[in-house]
């Protein structure tokens, strides 16, 4: 599984909208800045493959102007 | 397994929140989130609870995460003002080493040279029923406890309670022994009243912060952060006096390096140079001080039953000023090695009336032939100049236990001692007789063993049956060689109560597992005179007790029931509420217990509802009644006493055959022997074994490389480890350092059991040894 | 007679005055000519550990410092000039060959940092200014092309956010420190990589916290005690 965490640059004026569009999708979960034009957004996906596709999903949305990955997590399989 | 999954899971990904959110406060700062956010997502569903570190004398409020009751994140307290919401790396640590894999977790009985898992009832009784039968056999000085100063204050109490009010005896002393003693003698001596005057609160006042041969960056980190931070804001001034260069001293404005065991000349030079320059304070030193001396020569203890009683004498200011002319700078400068421009240095510190001063130490004091000497002689400095008792003003005795002051000094878990004065005090005897409820004639009146005799009489065959709390003895005593031979034997019955197996669990007929501080309810007090209480904050695994529940079992098993009447929920409460009635009053009085569960610690004498900061200050201190600015109402006529204390040698000094001074201590990653840092991943790797450190120019002569395996030898023993050179910290030539912790290399097989004659406190920092290449 | 007497033995004293002063000074001159070495009165070096306090007379500053999110530096262009994690970083800039020795000419920027404007961005501080021979190991890339192509391969720097064990623990140091013991050069100030500049530069006291997790080169497991049955 991996589990990511990034922080999201909304076009300026966009922040609600990004909120929104990133709350609608499975496997996301984002805690977004009060004060600030800026969202942390944590994905957790069943493998790298999925992990690839969410993101390139969350890429093409227009509200969304720079996503950057902070940390990544990858824990064995085997745990299962 | 789902449900670990899940959890880790959770955990993982409340991991990678963090880290976008530390980043994206990096980026914007000041950037916030809603709180209500931060509590669900970053820390889940992260229960904190308030209680004080499991590690130094410092005392630190934590803030331990518990999450589907495990401990999974530990924080400092931001309401605590020891520490201000800033640990040190043990303390961020301390929680992981309960999940270590070889927790005890079970009672361990001997049986035919096997340990055999036992139910805890069982071995609780085989514990009583053994110790039953021996005072039956021998007597009642034939069974004896040795507890900590990490002992929470109910476990000291009931262990005090059970041998000197139940079967009525002294053999019950601490480890708090071979680091706190002196320092208790040092205090009754000159205040008659234990326990430092000031308070943390001194670093925000102080101009200047002398260290006397203290290592605080590795030792008493958080509190060395404090004065670093004032250094920074304030321009404070750090002097660290040492033997050897460490962390501290980079970080210092000076550092001053002198011969070990010479501190007593250059104190007393001090003192010459106040009186020489007329920097003495005659009004303090009229009102509030007398002159004393005791007896010299003492010896260092180290032949076995060796006692000493120092005999005091009056003298007056003429007498110590002749006294102080064997210790002009330029005399001292000759054998302490610290030049007479930099003892004039020290003392212009101190006799400037201008300049606020605080003294710190700790070990490097205490753990000394002449230690409570040494203690006395610092008091003088302060004394003199009447720098003491007011912020940012006074000599600060540092601790190294998280309970030495609340338990082992407070409680009086020595065999000299009881939670209020003194055995041999006739009506300190009665109060404990009376809140006991016991007969006063059962409560001995001559102290027994105190700890390194304690061994020896193990080694000699008069302890039959030894049971040994929250402690490693036969990694910690000096000369372990002797005692783990005699604890071996088979005239002694040993019982261990630990969390992990040590060194001394090998010996152990029965090994009792305990519960680890946050698994149980307890209280701890500090350095500066703060009691602080926690809640039990997670169970512990298996068969594990409290140390202070399995006490009163098998005081309940060998019928003193009636003396122990507290219920296995409320115990740790129960004892605190009959604990506090020994020091009633504006002298000693503690906080209540709903005061202490609300706030993060609490410093006694506890009056009216509030602390007192500085003792013996009629400003801030209600029991000062003599009607004058200060009154040490700890002596009879209210006055504090300066000592004559001369210059003695060391009990042994290096010579052709062992040429080098051995000194020991610590490190910042490990705590004390070790048994619960090397369990910690993160410490164990940033510090896996022990070394000997040599100065570069020592090593260059022997020809050892860094890392190379070397033999330490002394008369007593040897040692193996690998040298270092130029890591850590830097001896100066013809010493070298061992730290203690690594129980594979055990250093002290090497060193002496000499001790301060007056406090029986061992000196771990002054043998003489060869070195060999191994 | 007298008179005689008298001027006799004022010679001879004013002769055996001679020899002893003459004697006294000839002994003197024997003695070699030497200038005493005294050590000096500062604390002495400890090189391991010495690092940590550098630049904590300016850790006040740093933590006042305004974040300059324009010009800041990010982890990946810190690593964009290193061969590997590591290694010395190459200079990125032009530099004419007579600079050479750090005292006179790299350390005047890169001792203490600053923005410049020519670059556009702040000049990262070094965290070993003792060591002035710069060009013993940073080198100027002077061109793009490569001798002949190879498969260079490149460690993995540590990442960052994921080197502390608990939630709220601090994070272990994940690089050897060796030439990087001053903690601030690189972690504080505007030229310090947005990632790794640390929010509490005035602590100061680095390692009170954050302790090094690879001083041993194998990884060593953890601590474990058997029982010892005998």
């Amino acid at each position: 599984m991996a589990i990511k965490s990034y922080l999201a640059h909304p076009h300026s004026g966009q922040k609600e909208k990004l909120i929104n569009e990133l709350l609608a999708l499975k496997n996301c979960e984002i805690i977004p800045a009060e004060n600030k034009d800026v969202i942390i957004l944590v994905t957790d996906t069943e493998s790298d493959s999925d992990d690839d596709i969410l993101k390139q999903h969350i890429e093409t949305f227009n509200s969304l102007k720079l996503l950057a990955l902070v940390s990544g997590f990858n824990t064995p399989k085997n745990d299962l | 397994m789902s449900a670990t999954l899940t959890s880790r899971r959770i955990f993982i990904k409340k991991m990678a929140a963090t880290a976008a959110m530390t980043a994206a406060m990096t980026m914007f700062p000041g950037i916030i989130f809603a709180s209500e956010q931060l509590a669900g997502i970053s820390e889940g569903n992260l229960d904190w609870k308030k209680g004080p570190c499991r590690f130094c004398g410092v005392g630190c409020g934590i803030l331990v995460g518990v999450e589907n009751g495990k401990a999974v994140a530990v924080k400092g307290d931001p309401n605590s003002s020891v520490n201000k919401g800033l640990l040190c790396v043990k303390g961020y640590h301390q929680t992981m080493c309960i999940q270590a894999s070889d927790r005890l977790t079970h009672a361990l009985v001997k049986k035919n040279g096997k340990y055999v898992k036992t139910p805890i009832n069982e071995a609780l009784d085989l514990v009583a029923r053994k110790m039953k039968s021996t005072i039956e056999k021998h007597g009642k000085d034939s069974v004896a406890m040795y507890t900590s100063g990490q002992s929470t204050i109910p476990e000291g109490y009931v262990a005090s309670k059970l041998m000197k009010g139940a079967i009525g005896t002294n053999n019950l002393d601490c480890n708090a022994r071979l680091c706190m003693a002196s320092a208790v003698t040092g205090f009754l001596t000159s205040f008659g009243a234990d326990e430092p005057m000031g308070c943390y609160e001194d670093i925000d006042h102080a101009d200047y912060f002398i260290t006397w041969g203290n290592n605080m960056a590795e030792m008493h980190p958080v509190l060395f952060s404090r004065m670093l931070e004032q250094k920074n804001n304030r321009g404070a001034k750090i002097i660290d006096f040492a033997t050897r260069t460490t962390r501290s001293s980079t970080a210092s404005n000076r550092s001053i390096l002198f011969e070990p065991q010479t501190d007593l000349a250059v104190a007393n030079a001090i003192c010459y140079e106040i009186i020489n320059n007329g920097w003495v304070n005659t009004k303090f030193v009229e009102d509030h001080t007398t002159f004393s001396k005791g007896l010299t020569k003492m010896g260092y203890g180290l032949e076995d039953n060796y006692s000493f009683t120092d005999k005091p004498t009056k003298i007056n200011f003429a007498e110590y000023k002749k006294f102080l002319e064997d210790y002009t700078p330029e005399k001292v400068e000759k054998y302490s090695k610290v030049s007479a421009k930099d003892i004039k240095y020290l003392a212009s510190i101190y006799g400037n009336p201008n300049k606020k001063v605080v003294s710190y130490w700790c070990m490097g004091m205490n753990q000394h032939t002449r230690g409570t000497w040494m203690n006395n002689l610092v008091y003088n400095i302060h004394l003199l100049t009447g720098k003491i008792s007011q912020p940012g003003n006074g000599p600060f005795s540092l601790t190294g236990q998280p309970s030495a002051c609340g338990t082992a000094r407070e409680v009086g878990t020595f065999t000299h001692k009881l939670p209020h004065g003194v055995v041999t005090n006739r009506k300190d005897r009665e109060m404990a007789a009376r809140i006991w409820k016991v007969p006063v004639e059962r409560i001995p009146a001559k102290p027994t063993y105190h700890a390194t005799e304690m061994f020896r009489a193990v080694d000699r065959g008069d302890i039959k049956f030894i049971w040994t709390q929250v402690t490693n003895p036969l990694v910690s005593l000096p000369k372990t060689k002797r005692y783990t031979a005699g604890m071996k034997k088979d005239s002694c019955f040993v019982v261990v109560s630990d969390v992990f197996p040590t060194p001394t669990s090998d010996v152990a007929d029965v090994i009792l597992p305990a519960s680890w501080h946050i698994e149980k309810s307890g209280l701890y007090g500090n350095s500066e005179r703060r009691t602080q209480y926690w809640d039990k904050m997670v169970e512990g695994p298996g068969d594990t007790t409290p140390d202070a529940w399995m006490t009163i079992e098998v005081a309940k098993r060998m019928g003193y029931g009636d003396l122990f009447p507290y219920s296995k929920e409320n115990h740790a409460e129960e004892i605190y509420n009959e604990y506090r009635q020994f020091h009633e009053g504006a002298k000693h009085g503690m906080a209540p217990l709903e005061v202490l569960k609300k706030e993060s610690g609490v410093i006694w004498p506890y009056v009216n509802g509030k602390s007192t900061q500085w003792r013996f200050n009629s400003k801030y201190d209600p029991a000062c009644d003599n009607g004058k600015d200060f009154h040490f109402y700890g002596k009879p006529d209210g006055k504090a006493v300066i000592w004559q204390r001369p210059y003695e040698p060391a009990a042994e000094f290096p010579d052709k055959e062992y040429p080098f001074w051995l000194n020991t201590g610590r490190v910042i990653e490990h705590w004390h022997t070790g048994s619960m840092t090397r369990r910690i991943p993160v410490l164990h790797k940033a510090m896996p074994h022990a070394y000997v450190e040599f100065h570069p120019d020592d090593a260059k002569a022997l020809s050892i490389r860094d890392g190379e395996n070397v033999k330490v030898i002394s008369r007593r023993g040897e040692c193996v480890l690998p040298a270092s050179i130029n890591k850590r910290g830097l001896p100066t030539k013809g010493q070298v350092f061992v730290p203690f912790f690594d129980e594979n290399m055990m250093i002290n097989d090497v060193t002496l059991d000499a001790f301060c004659p007056i406090s029986k406190e061992p000196d771990y920092k002054k043998c003489a040894v060869k070195i060999q290449k191994a | 007679m007298k008179k005689r007497l008298g001027i006799i033995s004022l010679f001879i004293m004013l002769f055996i005055a001679f020899i002893t002063v003459w004697n006294f000074s000839y002994e003197q001159g024997r003695e070699e000519a030497y200038i005493p070495l005294k050590g000096s009165s500062l604390t002495p070096i400890i090189p391991s550990e010495t690092g940590v306090f550098r630049r904590a007379e300016f850790a006040l500053d740093y933590a006042n410092m305004p974040f300059d999110k324009e010009h800041e530096r990010s982890l990946e262009t810190y690593y964009d000039n290193r061969a590997f994690h590591g290694a010395p970083p190459s200079i990125p800039h032009p530099i004419v060959e007579t600079q050479n020795i750090g005292g006179n000419s790299c350390l005047k920027c890169h001792e203490n940092g600053g923005f410049v404007e020519k670059y556009n961005a702040y000049t990262p501080v070094v965290p070993h200014p003792e060591l002035v021979n710069c060009k013993q190991c940073h080198v100027a890339q002077q061109n793009n092309t490569l001798f002949k192509s190879g498969d260079y391969l490149k460690v993995n720097a540590p990442s960052v956010g994921d080197n502390n064990v608990l939630i709220t623990s601090p994070p272990v140091i994940p690089h050897q420190i060796q030439m990087h013991e001053n903690c601030l050069s690189c972690h504080a100030g505007p030229s310090a990589p947005k990632e790794i500049r640390v929010t509490h530069p005035e602590r100061i006291n680095c390692r009170q916290c954050h302790v090094l997790n690879n001083k041993e080169i194998k990884d060593i497991g953890v601590f474990i005690k058997e029982i010892k049955n005998e």
